[in-house]
């Protein structure tokens, strides 16, 4: 049996969103954005900053996923964790912006570093496998430290998050400051994916035995896809017990991962945008077929299916293509 | 020392199951490179049937195979049903489509048989206990450690001695190669798909006098047949029973000393062995193209 080469599929456009559609597909977005600063309410408010904390975790994902090709089903697990430490930190320490984005930056990368050494010499399946299973013993740490993590029940009635002293419990501020987080997270890896090492790490994925004779070590790169990641989902993961309230251990499970992989492919697998575009369109389905329906996690199985049957190349894709021609 | 035996024997009941259950994994697995999450879904319905037809009134042994042939159908219609358009597509796009498929698999089941935990009916054949070494055993796990060595053992031979195993095993190395041969592979490997939805299916049906059954195991099953195949290493047969009989005892005897952290200690127990042997431990060494 030979393992499969670049198995993502296909290399994808990369460094499209600078051409003309792109710009055209970012201002909409900016309008969106500005329109629901002004106009929505407190709900509204944290519901979109949510989808900006979970998008940027997507967004890591598509990189690890599809710049370096590692295909994580313990992603939720990084995010989860940051969450996780971010809250208990805050619960000793004070919640200050700070002390929590360290926190769970440091999470973030501490169990990305773990799950790069655990997975260093396999591929493929086995890869797949490894992830998934530091996924869960975190879950079960998560779900048997009660006295820590609060076990099945989670942690809740955090005190108000400050940046720098000054409130931020508001949910215009919480909003503007999850959207702050996205775009610099958005522009970190934004610099990784088109700096050398990022270029290094595309060819991991594309030609793996090319980039070891041309002198790469392979272990090394995968160690630095998964720090980046990491720290990235981390820090989405130090604000997201603020925005939502509430850190369960659902957060790390790995359906949870499995659902940051679909965002993923719903938006765009190699695009740092699709991110955001796929945790904004699942979230909300989740939301109304949740309140419309007790058979909601059906409905959201059939949305996987759909989604790899039709839409394998993500909607931002579609769209570039549609705009640019 | 009596306790260790009869602890000996319950490890041993459990890596049967998960030999049944991981066998049909890994038969998809490395026949077409095919990860396939939904079959925990078919041993957790493999269960159901078990339950409901021993609970019928029916002659209670037909409930093995009335299981092993509802979900071998169930197999059939999957493999022309999505699953063909996704034997060549990308590992990632097969575990989002299965995962997606376990997901509405799951629900449908909660819908359809309830959320309880529902426990078969045994037949007074198979109920109440054995004393081994003065400790009391239930019968049932008996049953199920001689049922389970037999058609494990009936496979082994079925796929290293018969003709057709021949052909299968062929397949895994060289489909192009068997192609020539005048065999259709196509429909070996459908053959292939619905062996393994029905053995697990018949693993669950075995299990349920075990485990029972409610909505959740699917999910527990599928990690730990995932982790049987991986451990194991793909396309070996000595593999799966060795890592299924490593499973079944470290879960059996973790849980007996350290019951808390009995996940916790399975899943890095196997994390360590997949460091170790990267390929799992009878696993040959994948060439990368």
């Amino acid at each position: 049996m030979t393992v499969r080469a670049g198995f993502t599929g296909t290399p994808m456009d990369t460094s499209s969103s600078r051409r003309g559609g792109g710009w055209r597909l970012l201002g909409l977005a900016a309008l969106l954005c500005g329109v629901l600063a002004v106009f929505g309410d407190d709900y509204q408010l944290r519901f979109a900053a949510e989808i900006f904390l979970v998008g940027t975790a997507v967004m890591s994902l598509n990189v690890l996923v599809g710049y370096a090709g590692l295909v994580s089903l313990g992603h939720a697990a990084l995010f989860g964790a940051a969450a996780y430490g971010a809250a208990v930190a805050a619960q000793h320490w004070g919640s200050d912006l700070l002390l929590m984005l360290p926190v769970g930056v440091a999470c973030g990368m501490a169990l990305a570093a773990l799950m790069a050494l655990v997975s260093y010499r396999s591929a493929g399946l086995f890869f797949l496998v490894l992830t998934l299973v530091v996924g869960q013993m975190t879950w079960e740490v998560v779900f048997r430290w009660r006295a820590v993590t609060g076990g099945a029940d989670g942690l809740r009635g955090f005190p108000a998050l400050t940046v720098a002293g000054l409130p931020a419990s508001h949910p215009l501020a919480l909003y503007a400051l999850a959207l702050t987080l996205a775009l610099a997270c958005g522009w970190v890896l934004r610099a990784f994916v088109s700096a050398p090492v990022g270029h290094a790490v595309q060819g991991m994925r594309d030609q793996p035995l090319r980039m070891r004779a041309l002198g790469y070590h392979l272990g090394r790169l995968r160690l630095q896809a998964f720090l980046v990641t990491g720290a990235v989902a981390g820090a989405a993961g130090s604000i997201y017990p603020f925005v939502n309230q509430y850190v369960g251990p659902n957060t790390v499970h790995w359906s949870m991962s499995a659902t940051l992989v679909i965002m993923s492919v719903l938006g765009g697998i190699a695009t740092l945008a699709g991110g955001f575009v796929g945790a904004a369109l699942y979230l909300v389905a989740q939301t109304q077929l949740s309140s419309w329906t007790d058979r909601w996690q059906l409905l959201i199985g059939l949305l996987f299916v759909l989604t790899v049957i039709f839409v394998p190349q993500g909607i931002v894709p579609a769209l570039r293509r549609r705009f640019r021609s | 020392m009596a306790y260790i035996v009869v602890q000996i024997l319950n490890a041993l009941s459990f890596s049967v199951l998960l030999l049944l259950t991981g066998l049909g994994l890994s038969l998809v697995l490395s026949l077409m490179n095919f990860v396939n999450l939904t079959h925990g879904s078919i041993f957790l319905l493999g269960s159901y049937i078990g339950v409901q037809w021993m609970a019928s009134g029916a002659p209670w042994w037909m409930a093995f195979p009335a299981a092993f042939v509802l979900t071998g159908l169930v197999g059939a219609v999957l493999d022309r049903y999505p699953f063909r358009q996704f034997y060549p597509r990308t590992h990632l796009m097969q575990v989002l489509l299965t995962y997606g498929l376990s997901v509405v698999f799951a629900d449908l089941m909660r819908w359809g048989f309830g959320a309880d935990t529902l426990s078969p009916v045994l037949p007074e054949l198979l109920q109440g206990v054995v004393f081994v070494m003065g400790f009391p055993f239930p019968v049932y796990r008996l049953f199920l450690i001689a049922t389970g060595a037999t058609l494990a053992l009936a496979l082994w031979w079925a796929i290293e001695r018969t003709l057709w195993g021949a052909a299968i095993r062929a397949c895994v190395i060289d489909r192009g190669i068997v192609e020539t041969l005048g065999i259709d592979t196509r429909r070996l490997l459908t053959v292939g798909v619905v062996l393994a939805a029905a053995l697990g299916g018949l693993g669950g049906a075995l299990g349920a006098g075990m485990l029972s059954a409610y909505p959740g195991l699917d999910e527990e099953v599928l990690l730990l047949a995932l982790l049987v195949v991986v451990v194991g290493g793909l396309g070996s047969f000595t593999g799966t029973v060795v890592s299924a009989l490593l499973i079944g005892f470290v879960t059996t005897f973790a849980r007996m000393w350290l019951p808390e952290f009995a996940n916790f200690l399975t899943l890095g127990m196997m994390a360590l062995v997949l460091m170790v042997f990267p390929h799992g431990l009878l696993g040959r060494e994948t060439r990368q193209l």
